[in-house]
């Protein structure tokens, strides 16, 4: 009988043990949670207060048949605005307003407005840090106007403006000419000394009457202060140099002179290699580049030897000239959204000790060497364009 | 914790007064176990112990041609085989004795021998002194026969009664494979599996259990292949139960497992001669019991439930991918619930976004929370199952609609329960039926996990199957761990784990089972070409 009492013994231990050591956790049921998908943070009236706003889905009106001749067409989301001192005290403000408590794991993009970006977002990152709920593959915006406008937008293909967002975020890959930044890499360039925020940016457009969110570009902070925007092109010459080019379209003009070519991105990847000449510090950007031929506008034959070497030779000058002119504007704006300085770090790290505050000083004038292996390869269902022979 | 020890105490007193008051009645009764010379006398005993059922027939003639005997046949009507009484036994001793006359010389003792050798043309035919003995194979069918004059009575063997033919069994259905199944009578089962292997190793030992019933109980097994040990062990436990009856092999099952207490069934059962007798080629002991269909096997291994006879018959490719697709299912029939639960009211942040927009939309309005909903649609399914198979055949189909389609469909369409829940409590039932050796025990496992996983979450789940694993680990059959080969690893049997592989690569026997004679068949087995012929 004594064993059965130690077997008893160690149960109850082991009971005890296993719930003290259960986390934070509760037991919520579905229909108890305001699902959000959506975050954004404007300034409020008040001075030095922020006003959230939560987009919040209603399943069930997600699940009905949109639209149609049912009259009532209520939207399937709905737009909680509050305001605090603090992000976190804005969140809890909303319990006033929901009766659901606001969950934020399915959260997908956190939206700043311009005015507040320009301010420096430092003291708003810290909740999205903290709390366990925010994930940390939220993608990070920048509106061009008011946060709370861009989640009211029209989202036609989907349901709720917020997820169309980022959809837009996840389909800009097809032209990399917009960037996509997560919360994870925003933090980690935020907490570099020398490498500078950027963000995606979205901006509402009107098409016949309807306000519509449209991605461009890319915001660049200094520090944590939005300094300047960068335009289609310069954001892919940005994406040639940090390797984030997945797809895209680079037109060239025609070997023979009449019409275009359009080139297709098929792989992309780059290298930053630091090298010290002179007692200088130097930067060597290798970008090797696969393209397809995708469009031919001429009607001469591209395939042939001369022809294919020449507009190999224009789409590496092609993305050459974006890569320039993405590094001239970010000199321009004394921001080093290459991560230059990271890689000079890596490279010489002794050297680097000296350098590291005064990295300022040394990247607007940096030398940089733009080295573009850029290869085509196929020419699609066809070699010749449709003419008659 | 005092109480139960009183209890038991006082069990364990009832026990020991119980088996004196035995013994006693056995010692009354020993005054008249051995039959005397007087035939009128014998009978007159015989009556008594039979009593007056009106199925036993005593049939009493006089044979001889100058000198007639007395003489009377004792059989159970209905267990025997009229024929073989009339033609054989009967006939001979009442038209044919003449043809036998006994020499001065010889008494009625060595003539007993006589009929014995010459006159009775049954094939089985013994001498029995005993009142004991000789009512034991009366009520089993046999025919008894007292001759005047004689202590001795000879028992001759007719046995035959209505039987089940041999048929399909219903719980094992197979697609490619022998249809034969087990019937209710033993020695159809023995004559089964003796038809499959022709070994003279293979061996019957039969035995006698249950006070009243008395019921046949055989042990088989293959010498030389089957480890002693195991043999002595299954013996010593089997001759250890003292019960009255024992009506079927779960009867027996129940007495000789090695964890009474375990969910799990450490005694493995079927009702394939063809399985059977690869476990025994295995080195298992295989258990048979007259009066039922289904042979115990042991010792078990969890893994054997995964295991189907077809895996063997079809080829080891396929064979592997269901196999596969068992320990899939099985997962699914225990975790099913409990993750639903476990995902919707802990871990939402783990459920891909548009997955999670429709099992919203679905709990919207329902008024149960999750915990109630699995709980009630497990409960209502575990009913149905059960009214399922005890209803008579036709009601069946009654059963399936107002289950399928009031239950299910209108549940849902009334807001009782959420889609989702009947979606998960449906596949669950589904899976369970897929590895049927373990369904019972997937369906308390799964309550199990369901109820933790609603108060505990995922976190909940891990602990009830981290406790499962210890528990499979720690538990044996027969001296043979139950998680084995994968608890010990003997990574030698992994070969017929997760995985079949050809017949041709299973040189050896489980390791923990049959390495008493390890080698099945010999090496490089497998298809090839034939050597080449040197040119000459």
């Amino acid at each position: 009988m004594p064993k059965r009492r130690k077997i008893l013994f160690k149960l109850i231990i082991f009971i005890i043990f296993i719930l003290s050591i259960a986390g934070c956790w509760n037991r919520r049921e579905l229909d108890t949670l305001a699902i959000v998908f959506g975050v954004g943070i404007d300034k409020a009236k008040k001075p030095g207060n922020i006003e959230i706003t939560a987009q919040v889905i209603k399943p069930g009106e997600m699940k009905s048949p949109q639209g149609g001749s049912g009259g009532g067409g209520e939207k399937p989301y709905w737009n909680l605005t509050s305001s605090g001192k603090t992000i976190f005290s804005a969140v809890r403000e909303f319990t006033h307003k929901s009766n659901r408590k606001l969950y934020f794991p399915h959260n997908e993009i956190i939206i700043f407005s311009e005015d507040i970006a320009k301010e420096g977002i430092r003291k708003y990152m810290d909740f999205f840090i903290r709390d366990p709920e925010i994930r940390r593959l939220v993608w990070v915006l920048v509106a061009k106007g008011n946060a709370s406008e861009v989640l009211e937008t029209k989202a036609i293909l989907e349901k709720v403006p917020a997820r169309n967002i980022a959809q837009l975020i996840e389909a800009r890959a097809a032209t990399s000419q917009a960037s996509a930044v997560r919360l994870q890499e925003f933090l980690t360039r935020l907490m570099s000394k020398t490498t500078a925020p950027i963000a995606s940016v979205i901006e509402i457009t009107r098409e016949k009457k309807e306000k519509i969110a449209r991605l461009i570009g890319t915001a660049v902070f200094k520090d944590d202060k939005l300094v300047g925007y960068l335009n289609k092109s310069e954001t892919r010459g940005l994406l040639w140099v940090i390797g984030e080019v997945k797809s895209g379209i680079i037109v060239v003009k025609s070997p023979g002179g009449n019409g275009e070519v359009s080139l297709e991105i098929i792989h992309a990847s780059s290298k930053i290699i630091p090298e010290i000449k002179d007692n200088n510090i130097h930067i060597r950007v290798e970008i090797t580049e696969e393209g397809n031929l995708g469009e031919q506008t001429s009607a001469e034959d591209l395939t042939s030897l001369p022809a294919w070497t020449v507009l190999e030779r224009r789409q590496s000058e092609a993305i050459h000239n974006e890569v320039r002119r993405a590094l001239k504007k970010a000199q321009e704006l004394n921001t080093d959204i290459f991560a230059f300085g990271e890689a000079v770090h890596r490279k010489y790290p002794e050297l680097w000790k000296d350098i590291e505050n005064r990295w300022d000083e040394y990247f607007p004038n940096i030398e940089v060497t733009i080295n573009v292996n850029a290869k085509l390869r196929r020419s699609g269902m066809t070699t010749k364009p449709p003419k008659p022979e | 914790m005092l109480r139960f020890l009183a209890k038991k105490l006082h069990f364990l007193q009832l026990l020991s007064q119980n088996s004196e008051d035995k013994q006693e009645s056995k010692s009354r009764e020993s005054s008249q176990t051995s039959l005397s010379r007087d035939i009128t006398q014998n009978l007159k005993v015989l009556k008594d112990i039979l009593g007056p059922s009106n199925d036993i027939n005593i049939r009493e003639f006089s044979f001889g041609y100058e000198e007639k005997v007395d003489a009377a046949i004792i059989f159970v009507d209905g267990m025997v085989e009229k024929t073989t009484i009339n033609e054989s036994i009967i006939k001979p001793l009442m038209y044919d004795s003449h043809l036998f006359t006994p020499k001065e010389s010889q008494t009625i003792t060595t003539s007993i021998d006589l009929i014995q050798r010459s006159m009775i043309s049954v094939g089985d035919v013994k001498k029995v002194d005993s009142f004991d003995e000789l009512v034991d194979d009366c009520l089993y069918g046999d025919t008894v026969l007292l001759i005047d004059g004689s202590h001795e009575a000879l028992v001759i063997s007719t046995k035959g009664w209505e039987s089940r033919g041999v048929q399909e069994p219903k719980t094992e259905a197979v697609v490619r494979g022998p249809r034969e199944g087990f019937t209710e009578t033993l020695r159809t089962n023995t004559t089964l599996l003796r038809r499959k292997i022709r070994d003279p190793n293979f061996i019957f030992e039969s035995m006698q259990l249950g006070q009243r019933t008395k019921t046949s109980v055989c042990l088989a097994y293959i010498k030389g292949i089957v480890n002693p040990k195991l043999v002595e062990e299954v013996r010593r436990r089997l001759k250890r139960i003292k019960t009255d009856a024992i009506l079927e092999s779960g009867y027996i099952e129940e007495f000789i497992e090695d964890a009474p207490f375990s969910p799990f069934a450490t005694v493995a059962n079927s009702e394939k001669p063809d399985v059977i007798a690869a476990k025994l080629l295995e080195g298992r002991v295989a258990i048979l019991v007259d009066g039922t269909p289904m042979v115990l096997t042991v010792p078990m291994l969890f893994i054997e439930s995964f295991q189907s006879a077809e895996d063997y018959y079809s080829r080891p490719y396929y064979a592997s991918l269901i196999r596969t697709l068992r320990f899939i299912a099985y997962t699914i029939t225990i975790l099913a619930p409990a993750v639903y639960v476990a995902l919707t009211t802990y871990h939402q942040e783990s459920i891909p976004t548009p997955l999670l927009i429709t099992m919203a939309a679905a709990r919207e309005g329902t008024p149960f929370p999750a915990i109630v909903e699995a709980l009630m649609m497990g409960t209502i399914y575990e009913i149905l199952w059960e009214a399922g198979i005890r209803l008579p055949r036709p009601v069946g189909s009654a059963i399936s609609i107002v289950g399928a389609l009031v239950i299910g469909e209108s549940a849902v369409s009334a807001g009782l329960i959420g889609a989702p829940m009947v979606i998960v409590v449906a596949l669950t039932a589904i899976a369970s039926f897929v590895v049927p050796a373990q369904s019972d025990t997937a369906t308390m496992l799964r309550f199990v996990l369901t109820v933790f996983a609603s108060v505990l979450g995922a976190f909940g789940i891990m602990i009830v199957l981290l406790g499962v694993l210890i528990h499979l680990s720690a538990l044996r059959s027969f001296g043979t761990p139950y998680f084995s080969p994968l608890a010990p690893l003997s990574p030698r049997d992994l070969k017929d784990v997760f995985a079949r592989v050809p017949l041709w690569a299973m040189f050896t026997r489980p390791r923990t089972i049959g390495w008493h004679d390890p080698q099945r068949q010999e090496f490089r087995l497998d298809p090839h070409p034939p050597p080449e012929e040197s040119e000459k």
